[in-house]
């Protein structure tokens, strides 16, 4: 199956293509089965590649296979081949798998859509250019991928057109994009002169001869990884993704979980051995996805919109990913993008169809009680919730337990405020969690006769990716339960010649337990309060019209402990998100952003008033020219 | 000796700079699209002056041939550029460049 | 040799075809002996023969850039096909656009000064008409004047840097001026480089590069669409391959003469071209300044001036006119169903003809140089070129330049996918404009992956 890994991006844009040219003229159904047929195709050759690599030894485990030489100038040549690792096959399948999952729902989500077929063929073509990404032997692939995944997250976030503020999103995701994309081409153009190679082999053959912390290494990481700032969503580019909720919510799934966001993750990843040898970008890698992860957690405290709060759970996330990226805990990383991925999809399609139960609402506030009526997606979203609060032994405890274990080694405080963000990770996703699914309905009579359970298109991959969420985490045992962590074995060869770098590193099994011990506990905590605050005291945020009031009044002294808590808690957190988000995230960064473009348009404005259609003008500035070009020459 | 040659070459130079000139500052100046027509005229004979010169002191006549191409060429010009002009002189009745000026910015 | 001599067989006939009464049958006539043109000096690759006392030099980059040329005219006249429908003297403006490639073939393979002058003033002249061919449009007149009053101005200076070089090396011919000045380097009279500097002004405005540049938007913009094209593209192209033909096997020895200048103007060539492009409401003028942008990044070559210079140019020239005819076609259509060339008239056209605008699309990534675009290894080609001559300074400010590009490029995506219009019925293609959007588009993509074959040629 290796042999035919060229197949896995092909069959993607043969369904993009078909679907690109005739799709207008197909049935719905017809071109849902194509669109995902292709997906499935790919994803059954990702299959075996995984298998047979799992049976290969060490090494037989690499294998790269070359189509042709697609640029050569000079020194400079590339070829479109593709790379099959651990890591890579890891990736497809993912992937294909998840993708799969989310074709299948879409038949189902976006049924009523009249752009259902054109759809299909963005999502292929999303695939395509993701599979690229990840199967390329060579920077220079990657970043074709990079920027074609970048152009189709425009199309799909800003698929519901007609509305401006989604236009808007559409095109701060593609700008926010660009800028890390910048950043990243300059790594490129840097490891290109360093190494006089793109070629992933090369480079990091030449790498193992630099000494750790050399200043090109260094240099060569942070634009790197300033790229997968942009794409991964890390702070301060972080803010399109929560604002890319716009689209479709299959497409905020795939990018969130199977796709995009993994990018800048993959990329790190691939390139660890350059990452290694640069302690200082590590460190920076590490601070800013704990920044991100806390950043992002307090935000999510206080958002109201279902997708918003998955949104900001996710950039939390992926900050958890680049925290354990950073401490050097590469496997970490790579199994919590796994674990992430099946939880994220299943939280994310399980919002999908509770909005299309609500018929398109999306406030929680107008949710609830909505148990009874979606008991498949209750039962699914309930899982989700659980595994990416880390409730043991779902998915999520072992990914999050394993990188904070790591991080508590590499330093206390960082592990600390770690700890602190899944423990809002674990409140504000129960909060969702209850708001949603227990208690009154609050929404209208019209929505409440309307509400239904989804299709079996819809349900079915719920259903799968639940299945996931709870075995996934499985392939990762801690070494305490003197099982094999069978990802780590697997990924081996990839990370090798960064773990002779790093110090080894093994708690004791004491520790290891009473880590997980800390977890476990504060999260139930966590738990229980929010189920005192939504289910047994039913409260529900203010709507936007009142101003938050002070505390409740100390009349149900039964509930002081809440009182409290919400008093130097929630409150100040409240607050603090809240400004955040409106000072911080909205006038200064996008004020960055949208300044820079507005500079120069505005520059344009003026400039344009050079051509003042006078020729007596243009015929002076031609000669004033030619004058100061003559003197120049003479004053050589 | 030709008569060309009594006089130094430097000489010719600089009379053919000073009619560049002249015929520069006379499209910069003039807003009559028929004077700066005369005047890019003169900048063309100043070229023509110099590259017979130069032809004359070199003992090489490619320079006259060239000026025989710059004058037929210059003669289509002018016919291009009057039928231009007269297409505009019907349509405003004015040879002022100062009113072209609705394509701008 | 033989393709030149056909092209001026064919203008020549079109102008008979007037008296002899079989304008009708014209058209394909034309398009014929395009495609006869290209096979014609194809099959000159690899031959190098001299003409007229080495007059002309038929190497390979006069070949290719012929093939480029006729090409792009192929392909123009599949989209002017309708313009000229509508027109009552065809036969004179196919003369006239015939003419302006005789001269832009003969500025391709030009190796003595003198055939420069003749082939930039047989096009120029062709193109001073062409201009202004709407008699009773103000728009169109002042284009015409406004081109034909500088272009005559330009060629001035040109003229008198040619008569200087000619002064100081006794010859016109390219070879004998290249090897003058490896003889006596170091003591070269400051005449010379006078000369050098005025033609280089001269180039620098036929391919409109800053400050040489203020005519072009107004020219672009008055001109009829067409002939817009026309210039956008062939005159473009072949005034670049005259100038790069000229700095190649002429100066490149004594860069630090115009090095610096250059550099300069590709600089400003950058900002005013993007950075003006920006604020423009109407498409056509949107795209002349979007033109001058490409002229600057097309300075990069120059700059670079290695053996990588010749095969990006043709690239980048080849992407830059396919994308611009793609872009020029669907202009054209629109303006003939609204009658309007702001950027409101492609509102919605994502919805009222979803090829077209799929195109505009591709074209438009294609220009801003978006990967797997042409034009994205276009300027991957260049800055390459450059790189490896150590430019990297140009090389950062192309590349930022170019972030600015797809602000101005996107607003017609923008327009056509996410805005609707007032008008919302559909919009008509004609079989031959389909045809000739297919090719362009199929050619976009093709040369983004066969881009090593094309750069391999020179």
């Amino acid at each position: 199956m290796i042999k035919l890994v060229a197949l896995v991006p092909l069959f993607p844009i043969i369904g993009f293509l078909l679907l690109g040219l005739f799709g207008k003229k197909w049935s719905k159904s017809l071109a849902s089965i194509v669109g995902s047929g292709a997906i499935f195709a790919s994803f059954v050759v990702a299959v075996g590649i995984f298998i047979e690599l799992l049976g290969a030894d060490a090494a037989h485990k690499t294998a790269t296979f070359s189509l042709f030489e697609w640029i050569d100038a000079g020194k400079f040549s590339v070829a479109i081949s593709f790379l099959i690792d651990p890591l890579s096959s890891l990736f497809i399948l993912i992937i294909t798998g998840i993708g799969f999952l989310i074709h299948l729902y879409s038949a189902g989500y976006m049924h009523d859509d009249e752009g259902h077929n054109k759809f299909f063929s963005y999502l292929n073509l999303f695939i395509f250019f993701m599979l690229l990404l990840v199967l390329g032997s060579n920077y220079v692939m990657m970043f074709v991928g990079w920027e074609g995944v970048g152009l189709c997250s425009y199309l799909l976030i800003g698929f519901w057109f007609k509305n401006t503020n989604y236009n808007n999103a559409a095109k701060k995701a593609f700008v926010m994009n660009r800028i890390g994309d910048l950043g990243f081409l300059l790594g490129i153009v840097l490891i290109f002169i360093t190494f006089g190679s793109v070629d992933y082999a090369t480079v990091f053959e030449q790498a193992t001869h630099f000494t750790s912390g050399e200043t090109v290494i260094t240099t060569i990481t942070i634009l790197l990884f300033i790229g997968a700032m942009g794409k991964s969503a890390q702070l301060p580019l972080f803010t399109w993704l929560p604002d890319a909720m716009a689209g479709p919510t299959p497409v905020s799934a795939l990018i969130h979980a199977a796709t995009m966001v993994t990018a800048g993750i993959y990329m790190i990843a691939r390139s660890n051995i350059l990452f290694t040898l640069a302690p200082v970008t590590l460190e920076i890698v590490a601070i800013t996805g704990l920044a991100t992860a806390l950043f992002a957690a307090t935000i999510g405290l206080a958002q109201n919109d279902i997708k918003k709060v998955l949104a900001y759970s996710t950039v939390s996330q992926l900050g958890l990913m680049f925290l354990a990226l950073g401490v050097g805990a590469y496997t970490s990383g790579v199994f919590h993008v796994m674990t992430h991925a099946f939880f994220k999809a299943l939280l994310f399609l399980g919002a999908g169809s509770v909005i299309h139960a609500m018929s398109g609402e999306q406030d929680i506030r107008f949710m609830g009680g909505l148990k009874k009526h979606l008991p498949i997606t209750f039962l699914t979203f309930l899982i989700g919730t659980m595994a990416i609060a880390g409730v043991p032994p779902f998915a999520g405890f072992f990914s999050k337990d394993e990188i904070l274990a790591h991080v508590f080694e590499h330093n206390k405080i960082m592990w600390l405020l770690g700890i602190l963000t899944s423990m809002m990770t674990a409140f504000y996703m129960f909060r969702l969690f209850f708001l949603v699914f227990s208690g009154q309905f609050r929404g209208t009579k019209e929505q409440a006769h309307h509400l239904h359970e989804s299709p079996k298109s819809m349900t079915i991959p719920l259903i799968v990716l639940a299945v996931l969420s709870v075995l996934g985490g499985f392939l990762g045992l801690p070494e305490t339960f003197h099982a094999k962590h069978l990802l780590e074995g697997f990924l081996e060869p990839v990370f090798e010649a960064s773990e002779v770098r790093m110090l080894p590193n093994h708690l004791t099994h004491l520790t290891e337990w009473a880590l997980m011990g800390v977890a476990v506990i504060t999260m139930i905590i966590v738990v229980l309060v929010a189920r005192s605050k939504y289910v047994k005291n039913n409260e529900v945020p203010v709507p936007e019209s009142t101003t938050l009031k002070p505390a409740h009044k100390l009349v149900y002294n039964k509930y002081f402990v809440d009182e409290f808590y919400n008093a130097i808690f929630v409150k100040p957190i409240n607050w603090l998100s809240q400004k955040f988000h409106s000072i911080f995230e909205l006038q200064f960064i996008d004020g960055i952003v949208n300044g820079m473009g507005s500079l120069v348009v505005w520059t344009g404005r003026n400039l344009r008033y050079a051509q003042t259609g006078n020729v007596g003008f243009y015929i002076f500035a031609m000669v004033l020219s030619v004058v100061l070009i003559l003197l120049v020459n003479y004053l050589r | 000796m030709s008569t060309i040659q009594a006089i130094p070459l430097n000489w010719y130079i600089l009379l053919s700079a000073v009619l560049f000139v002249i015929g520069v500052l006379g499209v910069l100046y003039r807003r009559n699209a028929i004077i700066i027509f005369m005047s890019v005229e003169l900048m063309l004979n100043a070229v023509n002056l110099l590259l017979t010169a130069f032809s004359s002191y070199r003992g090489d006549s490619a320079g006259q041939v060239f000026v025989f191409f710059i004058m037929a060429v210059a003669a289509a010009e002018v016919a291009v550029g009057l039928a231009i002009l007269i297409v505009i002189y019907r349509n405003t009745n004015s040879t002022d460049i100062n009113f072209l000026n609705k394509l701008k910015w | 040799m033989k393709s030149l001599i056909l092209l001026s067989g064919l203008g020549v006939l079109t102008l008979l075809s007037e008296i002899f009464n079989f304008k009708r049958k014209i058209f394909p006539v034309v398009l014929l002996g395009l495609l006869g043109t290209i096979v014609l000096s194809a099959m000159y690759w690899n031959t190098n023969k001299h003409y007229f006392n080495d007059m002309m030099f038929f190497d390979n980059y006069a070949v290719a850039f012929t093939c480029l040329i006729s090409f792009i005219a192929f392909a123009w006249f599949l989209l002017s096909q309708n313009y000229f429908n509508e027109e009552t003297n065809l036969t004179d403006h196919f003369a006239l656009i015939l003419f302006a490639l005789v001269g832009a073939v003969i500025m391709v393979s030009y190796q003595n000064m003198s055939m420069l002058f003749l082939g930039i003033e047989t096009l120029s002249l062709s193109l001073y008409v062409l201009a202004g061919s709407r008699k009773n449009d103000l728009h169109s007149n002042e284009a015409a004047l406004k081109y034909f009053l500088m272009g005559a101005f330009a060629t001035g200076f040109l003229l008198f840097g040619i008569a200087l070089i000619y002064g100081v090396t006794g010859s016109f011919n390219l070879q004998t001026i290249a090897n003058y000045i490896t003889l006596n380097s170091g003591n070269i009279p400051a005449l010379f480089y006078t000369g050098v500097l005025l033609m280089m002004v001269g180039m620098a405005f036929k391919i409109s590069a800053a400050p040489f540049h203020f005519w072009a938007p107004d020219v672009y913009q008055g001109s009829p669409l067409v002939i817009t094209a026309f210039m956008a593209t062939i005159v473009k192209t072949a005034a670049f391959a005259a100038f790069f033909r000229l700095f190649f096997t002429c100066f490149s020895t004594i860069e630090s003469v115009w090095g610096n200048i250059i550099f300069v103007m590709a600089i400003l060539t950058l900002a005013v071209g993007n950075i003006t492009a920006t604020y423009q409401e109407s498409v056509k003028r949107m795209l002349a300044y979007s033109s001058i942008a490409h002229a600057g990044y097309m300075l990069l070559a120059i700059l670079a001036m290695n053996k990588f210079s010749a095969g990006s140019i043709l690239f980048y020239t080849a992407a830059y006119s396919v994308a611009s005819i793609t872009a020029f076609t669907v202009l054209s259509i629109i303006i003939n169903k609204s009658n309007n060339e702001a950027i409101d008239a492609f509102n919605g056209l994502g919805k009222r003809n979803p090829f077209l605008a799929f195109a505009m699309t591709v074209a438009m990534l294609s220009l801003a140089g978006i990967p797997p675009m042409a034009g994205f290894f276009g300027k991957y080609y260049l800055f390459n070129a450059a790189l490896q001559s150590g430019q990297t300074t140009i090389v950062l400010v192309a590349v930022l330049a170019s972030l600015v590009g797809v602000y101005y490029y996107f607003k017609a995506i923008i327009a056509m996918y996410f805005k609707s219009g007032s008008d919302s019925s559909p919009v008509e293609v004609s079989f031959i404009h389909k045809l000739l959007l297919v090719l362009t588009l199929v050619l976009i993509f093709a040369m983004g992956l066969m881009s090593d074959f094309v750069i391999r040629l020179l």
